[in-house]
């Protein structure tokens, strides 16, 4: 990055981009990029399309900039306009944003006891690579709520809102998609000390 | 309190303050069952380490190109086009590759002119004609195989290449002599580089440039006499954006 | 963190094999070489080459094995793996032309992986897929056929385009001067852009979809069936136009010219099609 990237602050740049400066559209893109980009990925679990995603994220953020008062955090605002992108794509697909069952099904209600993994409990620290492979795994309704609390750190109450279900389906479809990450990563340890 | 009820009760308990002040009965049961402590513990562990996959994957630096690109063909980046001073460069495997940078911000810079043009001050609605102000014969509707009125206003070149692709090239090349205005600054260098980096494909490119700007041509003049016709301005906008696209794809040729 | 995440992928995910065979010839030394990866779900693919063709198909879930067949000794392959994303891209040496910087490959890649093809002369094929494709080739034929629910990106200056059996995805389709052929292609968006290249579509723009097909010079033909349900806009500014359906007439922002539009319902309207082109002609057939 040039001098003037290194030099400048968060709040510089989104004056001089409201200005029109290249540089400091670029400065601000460099600052947010793995975070808009990482929540795209986790969310579709497919590089191209994140990469359209983060893309279209970034330039809805730099149409509006113009608007922006500093009411909230500049990467708070960022944040949720990737979601929206996101989650408009997803319903553009049909894709489930978020399941509507709002109970506990049957054979969720114990903790599970297959695998013969009686005493394989899942300790100390997940590989990050088997936790993403889980989180992919997920069903995309699923893995909606779980990203955005989860990892993205929304609370219940704005994913609800953002999703468009009440908050107790939120709770209940992030329980369950944890359950299910409980099983996949269980399972992939014990393929793991199966193969050595 | 049973294994089920905390199951039950474990989607509105475990998200709670960072203290977990949990009912006593529901902590009674989880310090005294294997199962359930377990449950508890493994579903915490997942929420704490997903926290770390955060902002940890880097988007290809394509992404800024195109995010830029679309923001000077938008007028949202508003300073003008200097002598760039660091290149854009696509890092590749094996680093060998040339560097066009100046193709992408010409790219958008046309696309800026088009929507410029096509945005630009309307003109007060007039009445629509019933037929093109350009010498033709009566809209008839007609067999697709039929002589076209509308191939009265098309340049030779366009006339060429619809008589046949196979002979096109060349005998567009020596149309284009013979009619075609000389390309513009930014045309001549893009076929310098195109001639430079990838030879092989200057025939190509340089037909495929002459006919986006006749066609580019064309319908500017239909959209100077018919400056209320918004479908007109439309394939304007259409056609700078066909000019970008041939930039664009010899960007990524021969970077 | 990011090396502890790389190092970690290589050790769980790289497997490579390199089978060089040379196959003696007469004018150059042609050799075939192969290479394999392990990949994990969503895995992404991307081939590169200047010259020469790329062929894609389905091959095991969680494998990606390239057959590269090298023209000369002035070209080589350059391959990268980084977790699921695997890029292989044709290198020119010092003195490489067009027929001795070919390099055609073979590709079979999980059926859901994203694919990225790039080729100046091609021809470029992918066939029995269900991920994103994004093609693009200079003059490059591009022939995909059969591809249900992953979206279709195709770039061509003057490469024909042709789309047969994809369905459930969007399909974005621009080319310079390449005629462009569309056969049993349906889903949310389908749309397709040609300079002075035709459009062909033949198909019954199912899906509720919205379809919209532009050229400048080029004409448009679409043959459907005559039990389409859609809403049909369609206006060229200066060529003609011809409809073999029964259109219900309603309310458009064209004014309507006769010989220039038409504009109108059949059936129930479940989805949208608009042609437009700048001086060429359109025509909707019924089969």
């Amino acid at each position: 990055m040039t001098d003037l990237k290194q030099s400048i602050t968060e709040a510089e740049a989104i004056e001089q981009a409201k200005q029109g400066h290249e540089a400091a559209f670029e400065v601000l893109y460099h600052l947010h990029k793995r975070r808009v980009y990482s929540l795209c990925l986790r969310m579709v679990s497919n590089p191209v399309q994140a990469e359209d995603l983060a893309q279209e994220a970034f330039l809805q953020l730099f149409r509006k900039i113009s608007t922006f008062r500093g009411e909230s955090a500049f990467s708070t605002w960022l944040h949720r306009m990737t979601v929206n992108v996101v989650l408009m794509q997803l319903r553009k697909k049909g894709l489930p944003v978020v399941s509507l069952e709002e109970t506990l099904e049957a054979d969720d209600e114990a903790p599970r006891k297959e695998f013969g993994t009686k005493d394989l409990k899942l300790t100390g620290a997940i590989d990050r690579l088997q936790l993403q492979r889980a989180i992919d795994k997920l069903p995309p309704g699923y893995r909606t709520v779980f990203v955005l609390h989860d990892v993205e750190g929304f609370e219940h109450n704005e994913i609800a809102q953002m999703v468009g279900c009440s908050i107790g389906n939120s709770k209940s479809q992030l329980h369950k998609a944890r359950l299910k990450l409980r099983d996949y990563l269980k399972f992939m340890r014990a393929e793991k000390a199966k193969t050595g | 309190m049973t294994c089920s009820d905390v199951e039950r009760v474990l989607p509105e308990f475990l998200d709670r303050a960072p203290d977990g002040a949990f009912p006593t009965d529901f902590e009674t049961h989880v310090k005294t069952c294997p199962a359930c402590s377990n449950l508890v513990s493994e579903l915490k562990l997942i929420a704490s380490e997903a926290r770390q996959l955060a902002a940890t994957e880097e988007p290809a630096p394509r992404v800024w190109v195109r995010i830029a690109a679309e923001l000077r063909a938008e007028g949202l980046i508003r300073e003008p086009q200097s002598t760039p001073a660091r290149p854009i460069l696509i890092p590749t495997s094996s680093g060998r590759r040339w560097s066009a940078w100046w193709l992408a911000p010409v790219a958008a810079a046309l696309l800026a002119a088009g929507a410029y043009m096509v945005g630009h001050e309307r003109a007060p609605q007039v009445a629509k004609q019933q037929a093109p102000t350009t010498p033709v014969t009566s809209p008839a509707v007609d067999t697709l195989g039929a002589t076209s009125h509308s191939e009265d206003i098309q340049s030779p070149l366009q006339q060429a290449k619809k008589s046949g692709k196979p002979g096109a090239s060349a005998v567009g090349t020596t149309v284009a002599t013979a009619v075609e205005p000389g390309p513009s600054a930014e045309d001549q260098q893009f076929l310098s580089a195109v001639s430079t980096l990838a030879p092989s494909m200057r025939v190509s490119y340089e037909n495929e440039l002459q006919a986006v700007n006749a066609d580019i041509r064309e319908t500017q003049a239909y959209v100077n006499r018919n400056p209320g016709d918004e479908d007109a301005r439309q394939h304007l906008m259409d056609a700078y954006q066909q000019k970008a696209l041939l930039y664009q794809i010899a960007l990524d040729r021969i970077q | 963190m990011a090396s502890l995440w790389h190092a970690s992928l290589r050790q769980n995910t790289v497997v490579t094999l390199v089978l060089a065979t040379c196959l003696a010839s007469a004018a150059s030394a042609e050799t075939k070489k192969e290479y394999r990866f392990t990949v994990g779900p969503n895995a992404s693919v991307s081939v590169d080459t200047q010259y020469g063709a790329i062929s894609v198909k389905p091959g095991s879930r969680n494998q990606v094995v390239v057959t590269a067949t090298l023209k000369s000794d002035k070209v080589e392959v350059d391959k990268l793996q980084n977790g699921n994303r695997i890029e292989i891209a044709s290198h020119l040496l010092q003195g490489a032309d067009q027929q001795s910087g070919q390099i055609d490959y073979e590709v079979l890649i999980p059926p859901d992986a994203t694919l990225n093809l790039r080729s100046s002369t091609g021809p470029l094929s992918a066939e029995h897929l269900q991920g994103d494709l994004s093609l693009e080739g200079t003059d490059a034929v591009v022939n995909i056929r059969n591809v249900d629910n992953g979206h279709v990106n195709v770039r061509t200056m003057g490469g024909p385009i042709t789309l047969s059996d994809v369905r459930n995805g969007h399909v974005d389709i621009a080319s310079i001067s390449g005629d462009v052929h569309l056969k049993s292609v349906t889903g949310p968006l389908v749309q397709a852009k040609s300079g002075s290249g035709k459009i062909f579509y033949d198909g019954d723009f199912g899906s509720g979809g919205d379809y919209k097909f532009t050229t400048h010079t080029g004409d448009i033909e679409a043959l459907a069936p005559g039990n389409v349900s859609a809403d049909f806009s369609a206006h060229s500014v200066l060529g003609q136009v011809q409809n073999d359906f029964p259109l219900q007439p309603k309310h458009s922002r064209f004014s309507v010219e006769a010989g220039r539009s038409f504009f109108g319902t059949v059936g129930k309207a479940a989805s949208e099609v608009v042609l437009r082109t700048f001086s060429g002609k359109i025509r909707l057939k019924q089969r």
